[in-house]
């Protein structure tokens, strides 16, 4: 056998293999496709769950898939305004202790049965009881069935956030059924059972979440509007596939073997944008930022937490963290403008200040002689990184010490709980319905940083009692004078999150997480 | 030779145990805590501390480490703190992909390794060799990870011939499987196959310059009889000692490939657990391995000295 025998033997072996492997309906160009194939819509999630049950986590994959599977009394629209879902009216007495639910007729569950008032009242006992929102909140409270088809929620006293706080996305106050509320564990349902337009079908630990059209799902008539509204579902079944990887996410849109991918990095949105079969989306998604120690260490000082208030280049933070101005928004309001309600402008003065000068002479005044400060942060979230090290960098520009102590996330969420541990600590926070719900402004919650400001809580107190939204509206403008001088933490902007999705799917829509239910 | 192997299973005690206390500990003194991951980041203290003493989390660590070999002689590995499941059947789930991907990728580098190898030695100091060899050294300088990297770009995203990501079992029919596992397993299998090739050109090399090679060539057999039966067959041994041993290295490795790849195996199983801090998960998983690999150990011994008896009166 010649050399060239032998060479030509290998390479057509090689391409033999390469053409055998390789079909015409290989991995990808489904956005091609000019027939729509319904039969399934494939996810890329970034995440696994911990759990189908948003009773027992706040976690944001729970809530994301959740979402399809269950439904509530009220959730919210585009405008974070409160809209029945479940419910097809909603009342509220005058002294604002009682709000009485009127159920939608001939809602169906899963297993087919009915919804009926009794369980409404189990879904909503079990959420007073175990989620962390109704013990807080409602511990005193009672749901009642009133008739057959109508609940009510009595209160010792006017809770102006109720409603708010039961069409919360993050742990939505789901109904189920009154079996499944009765046999669930202490680690939470047993089955998944809701009504909304998709039902639970296999749950393949670390590959995928599957789930399946509804068809008995009863839809509301009015238009689509961010979580409430008609909802169609016109894929037979989505898949979440749990694809931790941020560029096999990415690889995985681009070739078509996924229809929508979310969380795609941002360094990666520019490639996109010249795809043909791929489109983004930029949604609003919380905000970042820097949580002091106030039990322990410098910043039990008030004036040493504005100091580095006062010090802070926000706009220089936030193009480390995001890399470009179209991932992130320069915002010193806790809410967003859309949440018309309680948008403010005040603290607004207070905000991204780049007064060196000022930082100075609060940092003598608080009493700064040259220790240590720890700034605990994770790589395990980039742009939480890449905060911290400018944070860093502005602080020792100051003329402090500054140490970055970095670890993966779990351990950051243990060492601070830990006052001895550090001095600032580096996280991100979702969007919240009301401002009651931003755990760093009350102090009975004990989160990590510890806040404890008696006027802060006088002023949450305020909010959850006002009788009208324009009552609640000034107390959270005194809240965010407040916020700003006590300082408990330093909000650095509005965040956004990245999700692709294939050319061929419309109908995309995000509220505090992706909305697939009228994807078609 | 009852002796002997009681002998050898007696001396697996310690090292189990030791394997156990120092998996134990591992897991148990990292910080973090499973609780914290599950009730998500707004979870209050209380919260946080409820659910650890619910899980048992807050006993003492000598208690906790006793309960958990108590369950094991029980046949009990645990359940996963997070994915509800048996320590074991999460382990099986786990274990067909990987392995799957392990043979896939050991295939990949024979089948592309020992022709290289030997048209290398064959040809030796020619352009063919030098060419082959500096392939053979960027199959070895080259991470698996970037390499995967690599070709989803090539093979997926540009070309569109293979799937980028996941995993389909068997099940799915033997094609669809197998067309999910190429890019993986050349990824993985690259390194393997860059280590196989050398050792079988400088192999190949030693034999081929041997007397009875000469022998047979003066005799007139076709060069391609001398190559396949007489040299390659002689210089196979030291080839196939490691294809073994790099098996091993090629489960290790799968950690990394299986992660780029979106593939559901024990790699991806240890590090999401730990992510989540799943501690019933990591320290089961961790120990299964390390009995498989005493095991393993445990039987190779055994063979050798069914092999060779010396060995078994050796200490006498």
């Amino acid at each position: 056998m010649k050399k060239a025998n032998w060479l030509f033997l290998m390479i057509v072996g090689v391409l033999f293999v390469l053409a055998a492997c390789s079909s015409d309906d290989s991995a990808g160009g489904k956005g091609a496709e000019s027939n729509k194939d319904y039969s399934e819509l494939q996810v890329a999630y970034n995440a696994q769950p911990p759990t189908l049950d948003p009773l027992m986590t706040t976690a944001v994959a729970t809530r994301d898939v959740a979402r399809n599977i269950y439904e509530s009394l009220v959730t919210l629209d585009k405008d974070s305004k409160v809209v029945p879902m479940l419910a097809e009216s909603v009342e509220e007495s005058e002294d604002g202790k009682v709000i009485t639910f009127k159920l939608r007729q001939g809602v169906k569950f899963h297993n087919g049965d009915e919804l009926t008032a009794e369980d409404v009242v189990a879904s909503m006992q079990r959420w007073m009881t175990t989620t962390g929102l109704g013990k807080t909140y409602f511990a005193d409270a009672t749901f009642e069935k009133v008739d057959d088809t109508t609940v009510r929620l009595v209160m010792p006293k006017r809770l102006f956030i109720a409603l708010h706080l039961l069409a919360d996305p993050s742990q939505i106050a789901i109904i189920t059924t009154e079996e499944a509320n009765s046999s669930s564990a202490a680690d939470g349902l047993t089955e998944f059972v809701g009504t909304g337009p998709y039902k639970f079908v296999e749950w393949k630990n670390d590959q995928y979440i599957h789930l399946g059209k509804f068809n008995d799902y009863v839809a509301v008539d009015s238009p689509a509007n961010g979580l409430s509204g008609k909802k169609e579902a016109h894929y037979e079944n989505i898949y979440f596939n749990i694809v931790t990887d941020a560029s096999t996410r990415f690889a995985g849109i681009q070739t078509g073997e996924y229809q929508v991918a979310n969380a795609i990095p941002f360094d990666n949105v520019a490639q996109l944008e010249t795809s043909d079969t791929v489109k983004t989306s930029i949604n609003h998604n919380g905000f970042n930022a820097v949580v002091f120690n106030k039990r322990a260490g410098l910043f039990a000082k008030k004036e040493a937490r504005q100091a580095v208030n006062a010090a802070l280049d926000q706009e220089a933070i936030l193009r480390a963290a995001f890399s470009s101005p179209e991932f992130y928004e320069l915002e010193h309001n806790l809410m967003i403008k859309d949440q018309t309600d309680w948008y403010t402008d005040a603290g607004r003065d207070q905000y991204n200040q780049k007064d060196t000068n000022k930082a100075k002479a609060l940092l003598k005044q608080a009493g700064y002689n040259g220790e240590e400060i720890v700034i605990l942060s994770t790589r395990d979230y980039e742009d939480h990184y890449n905060a911290a090290v400018v944070v860093q960098q502005q602080l020792e520009s100051l003329g402090m010490k500054v140490k970055l102590d970095i670890y993966d996330w779990p351990t950051v969420q243990q060492r601070r709980t830990d006052e001895k541990a550090y001095d600032i600590f580096i996280t991100g926070f979702p969007t919240e319905p009301v401002p009651n719900k931003y755990v760093f402004l009350d102090s009975k919650g004990e989160w990590a940083g510890w806040t404890n400001s008696p006027k802060i809580d006088d002023l949450l107190g305020k909010i959850a009692g006002a009788a009208t939204q324009e009552e609640a509206k000034g107390y959270y403008s005194d809240l965010m004078v407040e916020v700003y001088d006590y300082v408990p933490i330093i909000k650095f902007g509005n965040k956004t999150t990245v999700t692709a999705y294939d050319t061929s799917v419309e109908g995309y829509d995000f509220l505090q997480g992706i909305i697939l239910w009228n994807l078609k | 030779m009852l002796n002997f192997i009681l002998k050898r299973i007696l001396s697996l005690i310690p090292v189990l145990f030791v394997v156990s206390v120092v998996v134990f500990l591992l897991v148990h003194i990292t910080p973090g805590d499973p609780a914290s991951v599950m009730l998500g980041p707004e979870a209050s203290p209380q919260e946080v501390a409820k659910l650890q003493e619910e899980l048992g989390l807050n006993r003492p660590i000598l208690e906790q480490y006793v309960t958990w070999v108590g369950d094991i002689f029980k046949g009990d590995l645990g359940t996963s703190l997070f994915m509800k499941q048996p320590v074991l059947t999460a382990f099986l789930e786990h274990l067909g992909p990987t392995f799957s991907l392990a043979i896939m990728a050991q295939l990949f580098a024979i089948v592309l390794a020992i022709p290289l190898g030997v048209l290398s030695a064959k040809f030796r100091g020619s352009i063919l060799d030098q060419t082959f060899m500096g392939i053979s050294l960027v199959g070895i300088s080259v991470p698996s990870f970037l390499l995967g990297l690599f070709l989803i770009l090539l093979f997926g995203v540009e070309l569109r011939w293979l799937p980028v990501a996941g995993y389909k079992p068997l099940e799915a029919g033997l094609d669809v499987h197998i067309r999910y596992l190429i890019l993986p397993a050349i990824a993985l299998g690259s390194m393997q196959a860059a280590l196989i090739a050398r050792m079988t050109r400088s192999s190949m090399l030693d034999v081929l310059s041997a007397n009875f090679i000469k022998t047979a060539r003066a005799k007139g057999v076709k060069e391609f009889i001398i190559t396949m039966k007489h040299s390659l067959r002689n210089a196979f041994i030291p080839i196939l000692t490691i294809i073994g041993q790099t098996f091993g290295t090629l489960v290790a490795g799968a950690a990394v490939v299986e992660t780029v790849f979106n593939i559901p195996g024990i790699g991806q199983l240890i590090i999401n657990s730990v992510e989540r801090r799943d501690f019933e998960v990591i320290q089961g998983v961790v120990l299964l391995i390390a009995v498989s690999y005493v095991t393993i150990n445990l039987v190779i011994d055994l063979l050798y000295g069914i092999v060779d008896p010396r060995l078994r009166v050796g200490k006498r």
